[in-house]
């Protein structure tokens, strides 16, 4: 039953020709791999690397902000991020129990992350160190403590709106922060791991590391110690006069270099997103974000007044330069000013009488300015505010700086040009008004307000040395001299009496200017003063935001500045002997 | 010596093919080696058992070794009796997957399980069935091979099956295996070259009309899955996120091997971005880890595998011996040529597992089996004296 028929040689030629079919298929074969293996090795490696590494990003610590005497107003802490990794954990019930025991989370809420199956599961962040450290040297296998930098602002509410703050992502979102955010943030790092196809990072493949680099530490003008007496000055006035809003300012009228700002209420730096008064029922987000808006503005940049009399010293300046009056020129007051068809009064009533230029702004008395005014005419008063840089910004070193609010050349008529001779019908900011005044004080040189000095890195090598734009010529001397001269007046005989400091010569200027509309009853009152009065070294400028009661800024801001300078001047001269200030 | 082999048998020394046993042995290792190498990680993410899928594959090579010793000391001659029952077996075999005895696993209904802790994949049992068949059927009709008609009814034979596996199993791979086989074993029974010829380019223009087709003129509905294959095959970075995935991730094995590979255990892909790599992907991960080197050389050692079975087919006392060994040599070969091919993307993605190496139960045992066929014909043939 057996077939045996034979193996003939056919078959023997079929059999290695079957062999040799396979054999070029094979090799064919090899040719292919060769191909990729050899030919396209480098691009599949490439595309293969790409798939195999995560990147994470180290962050960089944020550069701190010191004042001028190297005291941090800005710092990091070091805080923790707990996380969890499920595929690690032995012990659920240790881990459950001990991260709900540390970071005071409900149980419930800890052992739903602990058991979701998932690669990193983050339990709670921003964790104080000394707490994640405890949570690590529990050494439970499962357990991820993460180290990440937060900003800290050790002295809270003190400068908040010059200092600013940072977001979630280590960027500026106001003040100091914006302005140099390139200089603080610093460059993250990248740490490149390799992982499985889950995601989970391979400990045996190492880790490839670029090191972040550190922020620069930013050093400002800002002296703590005047910032801080600035700030209850502010507060006190504030309060005793029931205002809605008090801005201080000390400047070098000299370089430029802020020695405090401050514009109470501030606010809390290391809680910029609480509302600090009370939130309205039912407020939307973004109402919510308009009221915090609000609460971080900066007065002394971020928004414009009317100077009113301040202002006058901007009038004075000018008609001095263009020789339109003489100290020595003599006026009468009868209590009001003819311009065209209005009647503008005087702030007394009865008029100040026969009076010289020097007397007039002693007394602060408006036909006089008016009068100055309209010597000038509205073409050259007008070149003059340009001349003076009041038309541009200041180039403050803070974001967000407030333009001029002013008439059109072509629309000033006598009106006008009577109502912007006192300090009227237009608008600048504060800090406009304090670098336009210094211009006249410190031999006409127009310098730029900034807080920025240098930066250094983290090995204390300077960085950047910062300078800052100064326009000479803007007033001559002599002019310079007689506005010296006639501002020491008013404080040592004339409105700011109140200003007056005990040994040092002070130089300053009263302002009382009703709010828009008129006739609402609102005022703003204010002082700037100067000191030594011969050769200023300090500018001061006190605002007070609708007090109630008494409202002349002689006798409520003046000794707000008076105050500051008691405290300040020695302290400044003491710096100055000491070879610091 | 000379008086022990007269006293065994005094016509003439048996023959045993050791070179051949010993391939197949060190191919087995080596596979066992690479399942453990590639899919530890993975196995013990998974089953908390690194040695997993080793463990399970040992157990098949070891029963299937004994079933390959059992069979390489039965004379061949023995099996043809069954010829027509293995291929009626295979048949029903099939037909049973569609019963709960059927299990599907990764959405292919191509296994029986019955009950006793291991599964069978019927396709298997059908290629041996159809070695088994067609050896069988050629010696039986002696010249009538000859003829046309002969020629036609030995390439008819395989079709049901074929077919079967297809459209029941969802399996082409093994169908287009099966009827390769047969193929094989035809074209060396018949003396004929012209037919093959003219065979081989009718196969040919089938495969690049229905290419052209696929990407030319069907639309995206009635393209189907296998119709998506093949544009994946072509640009598999364009399909990288579906029918191409497995394919890119392999070339990106493949290719970050490099000349000398990574070395043993040091593959990036086998850690989840090959899917089950120590299926019908294995060959990607030797690649990695072992490079161009040791992926020629694997090949190498094939191809010495193939040239055994030569030996073999072409020393064989009988025609059936012989064909049995180009049945078993055609299956392998096939397998070994497509599998490569297919990691490769030579040619479109399907489900081949490479013989030997890839981890699988019921493939590695019928292949031990066909081994022993082999065994047992090498057995048989004796060396005359010079």
């Amino acid at each position: 039953m057996e077939n045996l028929e034979k193996n003939k040689t056919f078959h023997r030629r079929k059999i290695l020709a079957a062999f040799v079919l396979f054999f070029l298929a094979f090799l064919g074969l090899i040719a292919r791999l060769s191909y990729l293996m050899v030919g396209r090795s480098q691009y599949y490696s490439e595309m293969a690397q790409d798939l195999h590494e995560r990147e994470r990003s180290i962050k960089a610590a944020r550069g701190r902000i010191l004042d001028r005497n190297g005291v941090v107003l800005a710092d990091n802490k070091t805080v923790c991020t707990i996380s969890v990794i499920h595929s690690q954990i032995k012990d659920e019930e240790a881990v459950v129990d001990l991260l709900q025991r540390e970071l005071f989370l409900e149980e419930d809420y800890v052992r739903s992350r602990v058991e979701k199956v998932s690669a990193i599961e983050r339990i709670r962040s921003n964790v104080e160190k000394s707490t994640g450290d405890r949570i690590r040297e529990a050494n439970l296998s499962g357990v991820k403590v993460d180290e990440d930098y937060k900003r800290y602002y050790p002295y809270g509410e003190l400068a908040s709106k010059v200092l600013g703050f940072t977001g979630g992502d280590n960027q500026g979102i106001i003040g100091l922060e914006v302005s140099y955010d390139s200089i603080l943030e610093g460059e993250p790092g990248t740490i490149l791991t390799v992982t499985d196809a889950r995601g989970i990072e391979l400990d045996a493949a190492g880790e490839n590391r670029i090191e972040p680099v550190d922020g620069s530490d930013l050093t400002i003008s800002l002296d703590l110690n005047i910032q801080k007496y600035a700030t209850q000055l502010a507060y006190q006035a504030m309060e005793t006069k029931r205002a809605d809003s008090v801005s201080v300012i000390v400047m070098n009228p000299q370089n430029g270099e802020i020695l405090a700002m401050t514009n109470v209420p501030e606010f809390d730096l290391n809680a910029p997103f609480a509302y600090q008064g009370e939130l309205p029922e039912g407020a939307t987000e973004k109402e919510k974000q308009d009221l915090l808006n609000r609460m971080w503005r900066n007065g002394c940049i971020n928004d414009t007044y009317e100077p009113g009399s301040t202002f006058k010293t901007v009038t004075a300046a000018a008609g001095l330069e263009a020789g339109a009056v003489h100290t020595t020129d003599t006026f009468q007051c009868p209590g009001y000013i003819m311009v065209e068809d209005r009647r503008i009064r005087c702030h007394k009533r009865g008029g100040h009488g026969n009076e010289d230029f020097v007397q007039a702004t002693m007394n602060s008395c408006n036909p006089v300015f008016v009068t100055v005014g309209l010597r000038l005419g509205s073409e050259r008063y007008y070149e003059y505010f340009q001349k003076f840089g009041l038309l541009e910004k200041t180039g403050i070193d803070l974001p967000g700086e407030a333009a001029t609010i002013m008439h059109k050349k072509e629309n000033i008529g006598m009106v006008e040009l009577a109502t912007i001779s006192f300090g009227q019908s237009f608008q600048i900011t504060p800090i406009q008004l304090m670098t336009t005044v210094s211009s006249f004080v410190n031999g006409g040189r127009r310098i730029t307000p900034h807080f920025a000095l240098e930066a250094r890195d983290t090995e204390g090598r300077l960085v950047r040395n910062f300078t800052y734009p100064v326009r000479e010529g803007i007033v001559s001397g002599e002019t310079c001299e007689t506005m010296k001269m006639l501002l020491e007046q008013v404080v040592e005989n004339g409105g700011g009496q109140n200003a007056h400091v005990e040994g040092f010569r002070i130089g300053g200027k009263t302002a009382t200017s009703q709010t828009l509309p008129r006739g609402s009853g609102r005022y703003i009152s204010s002082f700037l003063g100067f000191a030594p009065a011969d050769d200023p070294q300090v500018m001061a400028l006190a605002i007070i935001n609708n007090p109630q009661g008494v409202y002349y800024g002689g006798q409520i801001a003046a000794p707000v500045v008076r105050q500051l300078f008691e405290n300040i001047l020695p302290y400044l001269e003491e710096e100055a002997r000491s070879g610091k200030g | 010596m000379s008086r022990f082999r007269e006293r065994r048998g005094n016509k003439s020394e048996q023959y045993f093919d050791y070179s051949l046993l010993f391939i197949v042995l060190f191919l087995l290792g080596f596979g066992m080696i690479m399942i453990y190498s590639t899919s530890s990680y993975e196995a013990s993410k998974d089953y908390g058992d690194a040695a997993y899928y080793l463990k399970k594959q040992a157990v098949a090579t070891v029963l299937g070794i004994a079933a390959m010793i059992i069979t390489a000391n039965i004379p061949y001659h023995f099996w043809e009796r069954f010829a027509v029952l293995g291929y009626l077996m295979s048949a029903v075999l099939i037909c049973l997957v569609l019963t709960p005895l059927g299990v599907e696993v990764k959405g292919a209904r191509r296994w029986l399980d019955f009950g006793i802790g291991l599964r069978l994949q019927p396709a298997e049992i059908a290629k041996l069935g159809m070695i088994l068949f067609l050896a069988s059927m050629v010696c039986k009709m002696g010249r009538t091979i000859r003829t046309k008609k002969g020629f036609i009814s030995i390439l008819a034979v395989p079709l049901p099956i074929s077919l079967m596996i297809w459209q029941i199993t969802n399996n082409l791979s093994s169908a287009i295996i099966i009827f390769g086989i047969a193929a094989l074993m035809l074209f060396v029974s018949s003396p004929d070259y012209k037919r093959f010829f003219i065979l081989g380019a009718l196969g040919i223009a089938a495969v690049a009309a229905a290419v052209y087709a696929v990407v030319h003129i069907a639309s995206a509905e009635n393209r189907g899955f296998r119709g998506e294959r093949i544009l994946a095959w072509l640009h598999p970075e364009a399909y990288a996120s579906g029918k191409g995935f497995q394919t890119l991730q392999a070339l990106y094995a493949i290719g970050s091997g490099g000349i000398f590979g990574k070395g043993l255990g040091q593959s990036m892909q086998k850690l989840g971005f090959i899917p089950e790599a120590q299926n019908d992907m294995i060959f990607s991960i030797i690649c990695e880890e072992l490079g161009l080197f040791g992926a020629i050389a694997i090949i190498l050692l094939f191809l010495l595998l193939i040239w055994r079975f030569m030996i073999v087919a072409n020393n064989a006392p009988d025609l059936f011996g012989a064909l049995l060994v180009v049945g078993v040599m055609g299956h392998i070969a096939i397998q070994v040529i497509l599998n490569i091919a297919v990691v490769t993307n030579t040619i479109p993605n399907t489900g081949i597992s490479l013989p030997f190496i890839s981890y699988g139960g019921s493939s590695v045992m019928f292949l031990l089996i066909e081994i022993g066929l082999v065994l047992s014909v090498s057995h048989s043939i004796h060396l005359r004296e010079v």
